[in-house]
């Protein structure tokens, strides 16, 4: 691996005691507390993973009691995402929507989370009722909350009822006390919020890294798209950093429990506090690919030096890097914001894992950043990031090339609770209704939307933090934006739907799918809406061209999502799957799903939580959680073929500048793929044979992942498939589905 | 800062000796009466000559421990914290010279400290502890 | 002429499998690349020319946040 020398003498590259310190008020919102409800209990270390209880709160009635997890929902559910899913179901009524008291917010961390032998093994899953999507969204996380949660006697959190106060929940897992407090005086953002409760409730700097924060900022409070921030203590910048719960507006819901905070201070960390087992498995696993990272990262995705934005690049130079709202797929400034840049950018002597072992390290910061507008102008911050969805989203999807203003957009998103890709996605969307004329200064109260204006954008965020004006009104997110455009008449309808890039209700992540239909699927045919963690197949379909039928997408379409999935339900982060392999990876049967990884993944299960299981039983655990989604999604109204559209800006070309910008592709696409001649046509004619066909094998798509995902053609779960799944033990399940057979 | 040296002109890997430094550093260190726990590990190969694991102080995995559990301490050596670990195995994944080592019955992970002991057993007089300047720090 | 990808591309004597990367712009660490078949290392890129009419397949492998 390459490497650099720097001078020791440099602990870090700026001195950190410069950073804006928030600590002064620390005395004062201290005292302001009061305790509204306070118990004890006795804490428990996990065996073979599981503590086999979960803590269920009413942030209403202040009711906190434990619950036991049954052998069922360990058989069915397994964990994270799947107690999530569990526990939600039976909280709602298909008529809950996400500001219901009853809606709840779970967060687990699944049985394999918290082991600190191998990389990627610190995550939570939280899922709710989403206020953008009114069906379960799931959203995967890092930091130190899940982890610590779980050694603190906990497999889960369920968070129900509506506050009147803002609260905070601390639990103790060393002295065994669960507190709920009034939090008049706490600060708002999370950057400031985090820091002072990291501090007010460590007992001494040492305990510092044991206590981790879940909260979200102002904006959580004006807008639908809130994210939540999970904490750890960076030891080295010795500050507080975050890792992001962003999709689907869970912090908006947090915010309207009237939730300030969670807080957990858990038990010093150890190599064996999971008590897995078959600890040796483990230790060799995890040693086997610690050296698998030290010998091969430098020469493939130098995930350590570049995290995710390694891809900015990459996705630029294959036609797939989101520019100007989904229109093209690259730009010549890319290099502004591309790796080469953020990895000087980014401090680099450092530790950068989200939870300990994690040898992977892609959590970069960049250090030393004076905020230039704003509530926190002035002040000096540490940014997270920023990520290739934050490069793309941020950046070049709006047409941000300033790697400055771009960390300043990723600060206040951060800080203010708000989803960066969600945020990158609207607001591509605004810059593309402003370019149309759809929206104009008039209409958005001054803001001068023009590609590219990062002051501009800026303010529209200030003003979703401040819940005022346009800002507000994009706070709603796209679909909301779209119906209240096509309402006050501003444009032609089609063309904003058309333009609007969500799907069941969520935005857009930061990839073009126009090219491959596959992945156009990947991101339909989705559970919680269009999000690449359930399959990212645009290699393999557009550029190895290995998925040349509708069958052959749809079995990629049935196995990569629930072999994806499978991370949600234990703890796992994706990333170390496959950012780095094997050196002998090329030489091994079906390459591309990095067999030797996913025997890591069968092993650690394994011995974890001493189920001996395959990587076809992989595949069967997730299967039972992803349908029993589905049948949820069915359950609230949605989940459905109809839910499944997608926007045609997903699909192919919308405007004549998309077409001509790569006419000579298109055209050969007239000829080669629906045999017909361009010659002497317009592009208007053009586009719509591209329309045409471009629609009907979507369309012929969603038949064939449906019939492969043993649903039916309206894309509901067979009773059939669901017995497979043993599914049928849940009459109310069953029940669902037969209204739709 | 201290290291351990070995001298292979001295040294004949074991064949002519009983691996006295390894079952001395087991003993007298680890407490244990196995030698394949010792810190430095002496192998020959069956060509003649041989080679020897131990740790030269490098300091690769202070920088990548993520708890501070390994620092340089006055003399320059790396030590472990035991009560920081978090046994991660971070430092054997990234060690480059397979010196630290890893006991199945312990947690946390050990390596040699160029403490000496097995200096004064060699009875080839094969090993020393020299004072050697540090090496740079490198991003791993 | 080969084909690269089930697509053609022109060919030129001594060209390698680098030369291949280059025209295609095929940027992506992680590859796994069989030129008629045989599977090519990493090492070899630069070296390993390629015959007149061979079917070479350039996988990326799965990438995306």
């Amino acid at each position: 691996m390459s490497q650099l020398v720097f001078d020791p003498s440099k602990v870090m590259d700026i001195d950190y005691t410069q950073r804006t310190d928030y600590l002064d008020g620390l005395a004062a919102i201290k005292a302001a507390h009061k305790v509204l409800k306070e118990i004890t209990y006795t804490p428990s270390l996990p065996d073979k993973g599981y503590t086999n209880r979960t803590l269920y709160v009413n942030v209403g009635s202040l009711e906190i009691t434990e619950k036991p997890v049954t052998q069922q929902m360990k058989d069915v559910f397994i964990g994270g995402r799947g107690f999530g899913l569990y526990h939600l179901w039976n909280a709602v009524k298909p008529t809950t929507r996400w500001n219901d008291p009853e809606n709840e917010i779970i967060i687990s961390p699944g049985p394999v989370a918290g082991m600190t032998q191998y990389a990627g093994t610190g995550k939570s899953l939280v899922v709710s009722l989403s206020p953008q999507t009114d069906i379960p969204i799931d959203s995967n996380v890092g930091g130190f909350y899940g982890p610590l949660l779980k050694f603190s006697g906990f497999d889960g959190l369920e968070l129900q009822g509506k506050s009147d106060k803002d609260i905070i929940l601390f639990i103790d897992g060393v002295k065994g006390i669960i507190r709920i407090e009034e939090a008049p005086k706490d600060p708002v953002d999370s950057h400031v919020l985090a820091e002072v409760l990291t501090h007010m409730y460590a007992e001494n700097e040492k305990d510092l890294p044991n206590i981790s924060v879940v909260s979200t900022g102002a904006a959580a409070e004006h807008s639908l798209i809130g994210m939540l921030n999970f904490s750890f203590y960076d030891r080295r910048r010795k500050c507080v950093r975050f890792k992001q719960a962003g999709r689907g507006g869970i912090g908006t819901v947090f915010r309207d429990k009237r939730i300030r905070a969670l807080v957990v201070r858990g038990p010093k960390v150890a190599g064996d506090l999971n008590h897995p087992a078959d600890p040796e498995t483990i230790a060799k696993t995890g040693i086997k690919f610690h050296k698998e990272m030290r010998e091969n990262d430098g020469t493939q995705c130098m995930m350590r030096r570049n995290g995710t934005a390694h891809i900015v690049e990459i996705m630029d130079a294959y036609d797939l890097l989101p520019v100007h709202n989904f229109q093209y797929g690259s730009h010549p400034d890319v290099h502004k914001i591309d790796s080469s840049y953020w990895q000087q950018r980014c401090t680099q002597h450092t530790v950068d894992g989200c939870w300990y072992g994690c040898s992977m390290a892609c959590a970069k910061g960049a250090d030393g950043l004076v905020l230039k507008t704003g509530p926190y102008k002035g002040d000096m911050v540490t940014v997270d990031g920023p990520e290739y969805e934050n490069a793309a989203g941020l950046g070049s999807n709006c047409g941000v090339f300033d790697p400055d203003y771009l960390l300043e957009l990723n600060f206040y998103c951060d800080t203010y609770g708000i989803c960066t890709i969600t945020y990158g996605t609207l607001t591509a969307f605004v810059m593309e209704c402003y370019q149309r004329g759809i929206l104009n200064q008039e209409r958005t109260g001054g803001l001068e939307m023009t590609w590219g204006n990062a002051e501009a954008d800026l303010e529209m965020m200030h003003q979703m933090a401040r819940g005022e004006g346009f800002g507000k009104i994009a706070g709603l997110g796209v679909k909301k934006m779209k119906e209240y455009f096509i309402k006050q008449g501003w444009g032609d309808p089609q063309l904003i739907n058309d333009i609007g890039m969500e799907n069941k209700g969520l935005e857009y992540s930061q990839y073009m799918s126009k090219e491959s239909l596959a992945q156009q699927g990947g991101y339909a045919l989705t559970n919680k809406g269009p999000q690449h963690d359930e399959a990212w197949l645009i290699f393999m379909d557009m550029v190895n061209k290995q998925l040349p039928t509708f069958e052959d997408k749809a079995e990629a379409l049935y196995y990569f999502p629930l072999f994806r999935t499978w991370f949600g339900l234990n703890g796992f982060c994706k990333l170390p799957w496959n950012d780095v392999v094997p050196a002998d990876n090329s030489s091994q049967p079906e390459a591309h799903k990095v067999p030797e990884h996913v025997q890591n993944y069968v092993d650690l299960f394994s011995a974890t939580t001493g189920i001996k299981i395959s990587k076809e039983d992989l595949i069967i655990q997730s299967a039972k959680v992803y349908n029993f989604q589905r049948v949820f999604n069915i359950r609230m109204g949605k989940g459905l073929r109809l839910h499944d559209a997608a926007p045609y800006r997903s699909l192919g070309p919308v405007t004549k500048e998309e077409y001509e910008s790569r006419a000579e592709r298109y055209d050969q696409q007239i000829i080669t793929e629906m045999d017909l001649d361009p010659a002497g046509k317009t592009t208007e004619e053009k586009m719509a044979m591209h329309r045409q066909w471009r629609t009907e094998r979507f369309s012929k798509l969603m038949d064939s992942v449906y019939t492969r995902r043993g649903w039916t053609l309206d894309g509901v779960p067979t009773l059939a498939r669901l017995k497979e799944l043993g599914l049928d033990a849940f009459p109310e399940v069953v029940e669902v589905v037969k209204q739709h057979l | 800062m201290k290291q351990l040296v070995i001298d292979f002109q001295k040294c004949d890997a074991g064949r002519n000796c009983n691996h006295e430094c390894e079952m001395e550093c087991a003993i007298k260190v680890f407490k244990v009466d196995d030698p394949a726990q010792a810190a430095l590990q002496i192998k020959a190969y069956e060509e003649g000559g041989g080679k020897a694991i131990l740790c030269d102080q490098c300091g690769d995995c202070v920088v990548v421990c993520p708890s501070e559990a390994l620092k340089r301490n006055k003399l320059g050596v790396v030590m472990i914290d035991k009560q920081l670990c978090v046994g991660c195995y971070m430092c054997i994944g990234f060690c480059e010279k397979d010196a630290f080592m890893r006991n199945p019955d312990w947690i946390v992970p050990h390596k040699c400290t160029s403490c000496g002991i097995c200096v004064k057993v060699c009875p080839h007089g094969a090993l020393s502890i020299v004072d050697v300047p540090e090496p740079a720090v490198r991003i791993i | 002429m080969i084909v690269v990808n089930e697509e053609p591309l022109a060919w030129h004597p001594g060209m390698t499998v680098r030369d291949v990367l280059r025209a295609r712009n095929y940027r992506f660490p992680m590859l796994v690349i069989h030129v008629n078949d045989a599977l090519i290392q990493k090492t070899d890129y630069d070296t390993t020319s390629i015959p007149d009419g061979a079917v070479v397949k350039v996988i990326h492998l799965i990438s995306g946040g």
